[in-house]
């Protein structure tokens, strides 16, 4: 099972190309990156969200979920064959739910505001934006906390350890003349 | 304390660069061969590597680029920024381990000689070493520039250096530069780096708690102001859409692990086991530091549209105008220094790690060894790199900006997606092979020439860089996957394993 992670990158990656040549081929939009802003030069305006989203708010959607995807299953590929067990990929796979809920609750919440006009705010910020700024930001937080509290469970345990020093040591003797 | 604003500022930026100048001459004595010179002979603790890694991340771009695209395009730009989370820890789960344990055991000295000894190919190594030498010089000329346009903007609003000009500016900046990088070679970058991150950390947070001010609703009120202007500017995708915001999310995420001034630092720790304290104390340094590049483009957007301030001549103007209007003097001279110390401490790691692939690498691809005495030829060369690259930075400003425009094309985009999958993937993976390396390569490199030569403008803001990356990745495991799976060294084999 863990030889095959590689072929799922593989199969993430290529969703993601497909995904990306549909946006590329989906019907234009005027201004879909934006215009310029009608009074202050210098400053760019979105405009209607609404119709920037019509024809590619699933794929971009779709592609985001991909690419949250890749970076448990990229971070997976870092850990040696041998300690991806169940637990990693319990922890794993729970912060890729979190950081789906995020961009879920940040897409959503961008629905809404262009369906009522109306918004909350959150430390600061439009609730969607605010799903953005610390929702994305603490996503990865749990892959921080994996790499550092579980350095010597997951990344170089001590008997990994051994076995570099014991590599080097053999490079040593092979080195003398 | 106001009637001395400039000199203030000048005194704080002159303070930071005698400061360098010490450090320079400090670190020569510790700098003994061209191990010392390029990865500080591996000696580093996990502090100064912390810092020293998110400060060469943030360049001038933080501080200047970074608050005025946020000005203009609202929340899209905010993507470079959330994504740092995701990317540091893909960085280190990625390659911080096993670059250290391939350039101990195989006494490399440089990214070229990792992956060298990874793909056990010259080709590999060749290609990596002229990317980096293509994106060293488009990267050092805008840094080189843009310090000397900030000294210019400072010096010239006191009395003594009114009518100073951008070469003498250019001349001073880059003597700084030059003389610590080469006396003191990457000891001397990194330990000015640990100064350079407090500087920037600092800044970042008093900046935060200013900008809170302006507004008597703080921030909130910022963000009303905004989004009561454009429905979308202060909404999660920004003016410039959900495509544009994503691609960054995208490139600069996943990007991270393929900079080569930023992977080259992962080898100089002292023990590998420090990574599980570099990875959150990188983390924490460059958020501090990266609330300033959101604090101030925000506050300036809402700012100018609430005609508080008026509309600026250019968006990059944002963090200037805002430390003018803003802070009080002493204040706007930490955050000046800072914004040195962000250029600095990214031109230091760009000279280092260009000088290690002309003398060390392309020599050593070519010619089987690389040259004789590399200290020496390491300090030349420094010179060198950085004279050629003010050349083209002042070239660009007098006469004609495109060729620095296509070298900087080579930025950290074509990085990302001619380095990450190389390194990134190939050193977790045994099936890679040096075929899919060198395809993945070359397609980054003509996708990202193409798309700027051409000036090509891709639907929904899709950029060239998002394409390169999400190509090279497809053709880096596909074509890999179909070409034979290599013989790896018994010693290689060994550290894949770990």
């Amino acid at each position: 099972m863990a030889s095959k992670l590689i072929y799922l990158i593989f199969a993430i990656v290529v969703l993601m190309a497909g995904i990306l040549i549909a946006i590329w081929l989906a019907e234009p939009v005027a201004n879909s990156a934006g215009m310029a802003h009608p009074i202050i030069p210098g400053m760019q305006v979105g405009g209607d969200g609404g119709a920037r989203l019509a024809h590619i708010g699933t794929l971009a959607f779709l592609f985001q979920s991909l690419l949250l995807l890749l970076i448990v299953c990229l971070s997976a590929l870092g850990v040696a064959e041998h300690r991806r067990t169940t637990e990693l990929a319990a922890y794993l796979g729970g912060t890729f739910l979190f950081s789906l809920l995020a961009w879920w609750q940040m897409y959503s919440g961008h629905q809404a505001y262009m369906e009522s006009g109306s918004t909350g705010y959150f430390m600061g910020f439009p609730v969607a934006t605010a799903w953005q700024v610390y929702g994305t930001w603490l996503g990865a937080i749990p892959l921080i906390v994996i790499y550092s509290l579980g350095f010597r469970k997951f990344i170089f345990t001590l008997e990994d350890e051994a076995k570099f020093d014991q590599l080097m040591a053999r490079q040593a003797e092979q080195m003398e003349p | 304390m106001e009637a001395y604003r400039q000199e203030i500022i000048v005194g704080a930026v002159a303070v930071y660069m005698i400061f360098c100048v010490l450090t320079g001459l400090w670190a020569m004595k510790r700098t003994k061969n061209s191990s010392d010179f390029f990865i500080a002979g591996r000696s580093l603790g996990p502090i100064v590597v912390s810092l020293a890694l998110f400060s060469s991340t943030l360049s001038g771009f933080g501080f200047v680029g970074g608050p005025g695209l946020v000005y203009s395009i609202g929340v899209s730009a905010f993507w470079m920024v959330v994504i740092s989370s995701s990317g540091y820890a893909l960085g280190f789960f990625l390659v911080a381990k096993r670059i250290r344990m391939i350039a101990e055991l195989r006494n490399c000295i440089s990214l070229p000689d990792i992956v060298a000894a990874r793909y056990n190919s010259e080709a590999v190594r060749f290609l990596i070493a002229v990317t980096i030498v293509l994106g060293v010089m488009g990267y050092l000329a805008t840094q080189i520039l843009a310090m000397a346009v900030v000294m210019q903007a400072i010096m010239s609003g006191t009395v003594m250096f009114a009518d100073i000009g951008l070469l003498a500016c250019v001349v001073i900046s880059s003597a700084v530069l030059i003389f610590y990088c080469v006396t003191g070679g990457i000891i001397a970058s990194v330990y000015t780096d640990v100064v350079q991150g407090a500087i920037m950390m600092i800044a970042g947070c008093l900046i935060l708690f200013t900008a809170m001010s302006v507004f008597d609703g703080g921030i909130q009120e910022a963000t009303s102001i905004i989004l009561a202007d454009d429905t979308e500017s202060m909404m999660p995708f920004g003016a410039a859409g959900i495509m544009a915001s994503l691609g960054w999310f995208f490139v600069f995420g996943l990007g991270l692990a393929g900079q080569p001034h930023l992977v080259t630092k992962m080898m100089m720790n002292k023990n590998i086991s420090d990574n599980r304290r570099i990875l959150p104390m990188s983390l924490f340094g460059y958020i501090m530091a990266a609330l300033l590049w959101i604090s101030i483009g925000v506050i300036m957007r809402a700012a100018v549209i609430d005609g508080v301030v008026p509309a600026l001549t250019l968006p990059d103007d944002a963090a200037s105008v805002f430390l003018s209007f803003f802070t009080n003097p002493l204040l706007a001279g930490i955050v000046f220094a800072g914004l040195f110390a962000a250029i600095m401490s990214t031109s230091d790691a760009f000279l280092n790690i260009g000088t290690a692939a002309i003398i060390h690498d392309i020599p050593k691809a070519i010619r089987g060894h690389s040259i004789k005495n590399e200290l020496f030829w390491a300090r030349i060369v420094t010179v060198l790199l950085a004279i050629v690259a003010a050349s083209f930075a002042l070239y660009s400003h007098y006469k004609d900006a495109t060729l620095v425009a296509i070298l900087g094309a080579f930025g950290w985009a074509t990085f990302a997606a001619s380095i990450f999958p190389v390194l990134a993937i190939g050193l977790n993976w045994k099936g890679a092979t040096a075929m899919g390396a060198i395809t993945a390569i070359v397609a980054a490199l003509l996708i990202n020439f193409v798309v700027q030569l051409a000036g090509l403008v891709l639907p929904y803001g899709i950029s060239g860089g998002l394409v390169s990356f999400v190509t090279s990745l497809v053709l880096f495991i596909g074509v890999s996957l179909i070409t034979q799976r290599p013989e790896l060294a018994a010693d290689m084999e060994a550290v894949l394993d770990i």
